[in-house]
C-alpha cells in the first residue's frame, strides 16, 4: 500500500507526478491528490475525529506539500510523504486544541483531544460491540490514536508506519501495542458499565489501568520502550 | 475485564510484550518468565491477549471512508489549473491614486489604486501561492486591451477590490479571480457600480479614507513585525462580518489578513480577525 500501483503502466507513478508538479505541470499535483485523497481523508478524519476539522487539516497539509514538494527527495514513497504531513497537521491540530481547550458541550460528548463520533455506522452485526471499540478508540491519547489507525485500521506495516510518524519502529509497535491493551481494558469496563446501567462515557477507564511507573510491580529493566528502533 | 483485576502486573510491559516490541530486549525474556511463572502475570496475559484480539479485529473491519463530495471538491479546486485569462473592470476614482502616491509609506511600492473589480469564479494553488500569479496579471494586463489604469495597478501598487466575497479560514489565503468567460454576476454583486459603493455603507467604510487605510497599513505592519509590501486589500467579509483582507509579503512570507472595521485604532491595533500564510 504504497502507491498508486494500479495506475502504474497506464498512467504516470505517483513519482513522476510530483517530478511533473516540480517541473511546472500544472494539472500533475491534482492528479496524484485525486488518486489518494480518500487514504489521506481516512486517516485525517480517524485521527483528528471532527470532520471540519479533518478537512482543513487536509487542505493545510495539501497546501504544505504543493508548495514543498520539490523538497521530496525519493527516499519514501509519494504516499508515505503525503501521509506523513496529513498526520502530522492532525497532531498539530490536536495538540492546539490541547493547549487552547475549548468549552465543552453541554452533553460532553467533546474533548480536547478525542475524536466527536464521526466514524460510519458499525455494521448490524455486534454493533455493540463495535460502537464501544469506536468509543474507546476514541479515548486514546492521539499518538496512540494515529498509530493504530494508521497500522490497525488503515492496515500500513509497522515500518511504513514508523515512516509517516517520523519514529522508530519500535515505538510504533509500543504505541499500538499499549493502545489496543488501553482499548481492551475500556471495552471490559464499558460493557461492565452498561451491564451496570451506569452513566456513559469513559472518562476513567485508563485510570484504573496499573501500568507505567505507578504500577504496583516495576517492569524488568523499567525502560520506556517509545524510543527503540 | 479490567485493569483493576491485573493488580501487579505492568499492562503496559505486558501489552508490550504481546504486541512485539520487546522482541530482541532483555525485557522479553524477563516478562516470558513472569508470564511462566506468576499466576497474575500469566492471567494478565491471557485475558489481554483475548482482549486485544477481539480489538484488533473489530479495527480491521472497519469499513472505507471516502472523502466528502463537498471537502473533494474543494481540494479539487485549490489544485485545479489557474485560468490564464482574467477581466478587471472598472476605473480608479478620481485623485485617488494621486493621494495614495502622496501618501507613500515605507511598507509600499508606488501605490495605485485600481478599480479593478475582480470577481470570484475558481482558485488555484499555483495562483494562490504567488506561482503564476505574476504571469496572471501581466496576462490579465496585456489583454484587457489598453486600459492604462488597471494596467499600472495590476503591475504595481496595491489592488483595491470590494468584491464583497464572504471568506472563511478556508478561502482566505484564495485570490478572485475571474477569467474572460465568468459570468457578469458570479459574486451577486452589480460590478457596473463603481467600486466603493459596496463598502460606502457597511461598517468598512471608515477604512475608505486613506488615511484610515494607511493606519490600518501601519497596525498590520507594526503586528506583523518588519516591512511589507502591501499587494491588495479588498473590502469584503469573514465568516459573514465586514471585513477588510489585507494580502501582503513581508520577511515572514506572504499572507492574507483578514481585519476588522476598526483596523487601525487605536493606533497599532490591526483589529485582527485572522491570518493565514500564503505560499
Amino acid at each position: 500500500m504504497t502507491s498508486g500501483d494500479a495506475e502504474q503502466g497506464v498512467a504516470p507513478s505517483d513519482a513522476e507526478l510530483l517530478r511533473a508538479h516540480v517541473e511546472g505541470d500544472k494539472q500533475a499535483f491534482g492528479e496524484l491528490v485525486r488518486r489518494h485523497r480518500d487514504r489521506l481523508w481516512a486517516v485525517a478524519l480517524r485521527t483528528i475525529g471532527d470532520r471540519e476539522e479533518a478537512a482543513d487539516a487536509v487542505q493545510d497539509a495539501l497546501l504544505s506539500a504543493h508548495r514543498n514538494a520539490a523538497r521530496f527527495r525519493g527516499d519514501a514513497a509519494v504516499t508515505t510523504w503525503l501521509h506523513r504531513i496529513v498526520v502530522n497537521a492532525c497532531l498539530d491540530r490536536i495538540r492546539k486544541r490541547q493547549a487552547h481547550p475549548t468549552v465543552p458541550l453541554p452533553d460532553g460528548n467533546r474533548s480536547d483531544d478525542r475524536p466527536s463520533g464521526v466514524e460510519p455506522a458499525a455494521p448490524a452485526t455486534d454493533h455493540e460491540t463495535a460502537l464501544l471499540v469506536r468509543q474507546a478508540l476514541a479515548d486514546l491519547p492521539a499518538d496512540q490514536r494515529a498509530a493504530i489507525v494508521l497500522v490497525d485500521v488503515q492496515g500500513y506495516p509497522v515500518a511504513e508506519a514508523a515512516e509517516m510518524l517520523d519514529v522508530a519502529v519500535g515505538t510504533i509497535k509500543s504505541r499500538c501495542a499499549r493502545g489496543r491493551a488501553r482499548m481492551a481494558l475500556a471495552l471490559g469496563e464499558l460493557r461492565g458499565r452498561d451491564a451496570d446501567h451506569a452513566p456513559g462515557g469513559n472518562q476513567d477507564a485508563t485510570q484504573t489501568v496499573p501500568s507505567g511507573p505507578g504500577a504496583v510491580q516495576p517492569p524488568p529493566g523499567g525502560r520506556d520502550r517509545r524510543d527503540q528502533r | 475485564m479490567t485493569g483493576a483485576e491485573f493488580g501487579g502486573v505492568d499492562i503496559d510491559l505486558l501489552a508490550d510484550y504481546i504486541g512485539g516490541a520487546l522482541e530482541g530486549t532483555p525485557d522479553e525474556s524477563a516478562v516470558a518468565t513472569l508470564i511462566a511463572d506468576d499466576p497474575a502475570w500469566r492471567e494478565a496475559y491471557e485475558q489481554l491477549s483475548g482482549g486485544i484480539e477481539v480489538v484488533r479485529a473489530e479495527l480491521a473491519s472497519f469499513g472505507p471512508v471516502e472523502m466528502p463530495d463537498d471537502v473533494a471538491a474543494r481540494v479539487d479546486a485549490m489544485f485545479a489549473p489557474v485560468p490564464q485569462l482574467t477581466v478587471v473592470r472598472g476605473e480608479a476614482p478620481d485623485g485617488v491614486r494621486e493621494k495614495k502616491r502622496n501618501r507613500r509609506m515605507r511598507w509600499a511600492t508606488p501605490i495605485a489604486i485600481a478599480a479593478g473589480f475582480i470577481a470570484f469564479v475558481g482558485f488555484g494553488a499555483d495562483y494562490l501561492i504567488g506561482r503564476g500569479s505574476d504571469d496572471s496579471a501581466a496576462d490579465t494586463a496585456s489583454s484587457a486591451g489598453g486600459s492604462a489604469e488597471n494596467s499600472t495597478a495590476l503591475d504595481a501598487g496595491i489592488i483595491t477590490k470590494t468584491t464583497g466575497t464572504d471568506y472563511t479560514r478556508a478561502t482566505l489565503a484564495q485570490e478572485p479571480v475571474e477569467p474572460m468567460n465568468a459570468p457578469k454576476s458570479s459574486l451577486g454583486v452589480d460590478q457596473s457600480e463603481p467600486q466603493r459603493s459596496m463598502a460606502s455603507g457597511s461598517a468598512l467604510s471608515r477604512l475608505l479614507d486613506p488615511a484610515a487605510l494607511d493606519d490600518c497599513l501601519a497596525a498590520i505592519q507594526q503586528e506583523q513585525g518588519g516591512s511589507i509590501t502591501v499587494r491588495s486589500v479588498d473590502y469584503a467579509r469573514f465568516d459573514g462580518a465586514p471585513a477588510l483582507i489585507v494580502r501582503f509579503s513581508g520577511s515572514a512570507g506572504s499572507w492574507a489578513w483578514a481585519v476588522g472595521p476598526l483596523c487601525g485604532t487605536p493606533a497599532g491595533d490591526a483589529d485582527t480577525i485572522t491570518q493565514v500564510p500564503v505560499g
